[in-house]
């Protein structure tokens, strides 16, 4: 049953999430197009007498606009993946996900892989959009006979010096990282899931308590992440430790949060569900 | 007596003050369609809810063909709701899929069937149906489904007497007498002609559990009199 959980938890968030890589894309195309405009190009060749026209104010519109729509659909598709769960799961359309013979668990199982997957797409692709827009800029200022190749050879060989220099394990460092960026995701839908099942527990605005859950727990995860990660900062010497241990010591805080609130919404779905 | 369901000391308390669902302890059998009768507030919906798991009952236990309720017993029970459950965006053939992947006892053709017997086209998306034919399609999903209890919580409530007559004509069509139908209903008049047995509930309480003949036999009257007898104001 598990599968067709996920098959049907795709079939009806694929539209929303297909529009909102959508519009990455047409955001994305805006970023390059705002280093278009003759400033840049004249940015390169001589900073001290660029002339600033009404184009290149039109750029730097552009340009905000990119950073500040790239910003929302990362919050975008988040807030519509929590409205989408509430809708199937504590309104009207709740009495069909739970009348179905399935278990609990596979119920909030389908719906953490799934969503958590579109925000991991989403998130890759707004990575990718900085990505596009940023190398187009780089490009812009590479000196003449600087290929590509030769920038990312640069680049790299920058992050392994640096890595040497504090004794970081660049890649146990990277893998960690990409681990995490992967991880992330489901563990940010799982805290929203369960929050909202949270809120779920109050008789009356269970919306509004809901959205104070989420509010409450992300402060909570901060608070402790923060004290984790000053511990770990005032207590280390080496820069390596701090760092390895450091970043990592907030994404375990979240994650002990998701796992926490994966078993509470279990346990409020099978034994305090109260569909009104 | 071959009990279907069967409920013990069932109770459903939201606050100290509101006590939805009494302490009702009954056993329902097969093979009966059953009216669930009462007033506004009366605790129908709560105690139909507790049936399907939509509610944790505070206290008291239910068994559908002996096991508690669970996934085991939703396999079993085709539940009707007082709204609409489905996604508006999506089409009616879209519907019948995910029944079908679900519901092992679904008849697909059966409900194909039925829809175009109403002329209704299962490529149609369910927002641009009106409200009464929503609830035909909701009916004929419930009563595509070859289950041991349907649970109709008001199927009649909101339609046009049309539309009514439609809905007891399926649920008696498709009645499979292995099966107990649980009907919820105000409008007892329309309803009693399909009835085997009524339960009458008032203030969370279970006052009267019997057969429409021994109410017409004992009483002489007929349900829908009887009831306006039992719940005057």
């Amino acid at each position: 049953m598990l599968g067709k959980l996920i098959k049907h938890e795709w079939k009806s968030t694929y539209r929303m999430g297909c529009l909102m890589l959508f519009i990455t894309l047409l955001v994305t195309f805006m970023g390059w197009l705002s280093f278009q405009s003759p400033m840049w190009r004249q940015l390169r060749e001589d900073s001290y007498n660029t002339s600033f026209g009404p184009l290149d104010f039109i750029s730097i519109i552009v340009l905000l606009m990119y950073v500040f729509m790239l910003a929302g659909i990362s919050y975008a598709i988040l807030i519509y993946l929590g409205v989408h769960f509430y809708r199937t799961m504590y309104t009207d359309q709740g009495y069909l996900a739970h009348t179905l013979p399935v278990g609990k668990h596979q119920l909030l199982v389908s719906k953490i892989l799934v969503n958590g997957l579109w925000l991991l797409i989403i998130y890759v692709a707004v990575f990718l959009s900085g990505l596009a827009v940023l190398g187009s800029l780089i490009g812009i200022f590479l000196s003449e006979g600087y290929a590509w190749v030769n920038f990312w050879h640069d680049f790299l060989e920058f992050v392994s010096d640096f890595a040497f220099y504090f004794d970081i394990n660049d890649k146990i460092y990277l893998i960690t990282m990409i681990f995490n960026f992967v991880l992330s995701p489901f563990v940010t839908v799982g805290i929203l899931f369960g929050s909202i099942t949270l809120g779920q527990m109050f008789a009356r605005a269970r919306v509004l308590m809901a959205i104070l859950c989420y509010l409450g727990v992300g402060i909570l995860n901060n608070l402790i992440s923060s004290v984790v990660h000053s511990i770990v900062t005032f207590s280390s010497i080496r820069l390596n430790t701090a760092m390895n241990i450091g970043i990592n010591s907030s994404q375990i805080v979240q994650l002990i949060a998701a796992v926490a609130l994966y078993f509470a919404s279990y346990y409020i779905l099978t034994k305090k569900l109260n569909m009104e | 007596m071959n009990g279907l369901i069967e409920m013990v000391g069932l109770t459903k308390a939201y606050d100290a003050r509101h006590v939805a669902v009494n302490n009702v302890t009954l056993t329902l059998p097969r093979g009966r369609i059953i009216g669930l009768l009462g007033p506004n507030g009366s605790g129908k919906t709560t105690l139909i809810k507790m049936l399907n798991g939509l509610l944790a009952p505070t206290s008291g236990s239910i068994r559908i063909n002996g096991l508690p309720v669970g996934v085991e017993t939703k396999a079993h029970v085709a539940y009707l709701p007082d709204r609409t459950y489905l996604a508006g965006n999506e089409r009616i053939s879209e519907i019948l899929d995910y029944f079908c992947d679900f519901y092992a006892d679904f008849s697909r053709e059966k409900a194909i069937n039925m829809l175009y017997s109403l002329n209704i086209d299962p490529g149609t998306r369910l927002k641009t149906l009106s409200k009464g034919t929503k609830e035909k399609v909701q009916l004929i999903l419930v009563m595509s489904r070859n289950a041991d209890l349907y649970i109709l919580d008001e199927p009649i409530a909101g339609v046009d007497p049309a539309a009514r007559d439609y809905i007891l004509r399926t649920i008696i069509n498709n009645y499979d007498p292995n099966a107990t139908v649980l009907i919820s209903t105000h409008l007892i008049t329309d309803i009693e002609q399909v009835l085997d047995e009524v339960i009458f509930m008032r203030y969370g309480n279970l006052v009267l559990y019997t057969s429409v003949d021994n109410i017409r036999e004992q009483h002489g009257k007929s349900v829908d009199a009887y009831f306006r007898e039992v719940f005057a104001c």
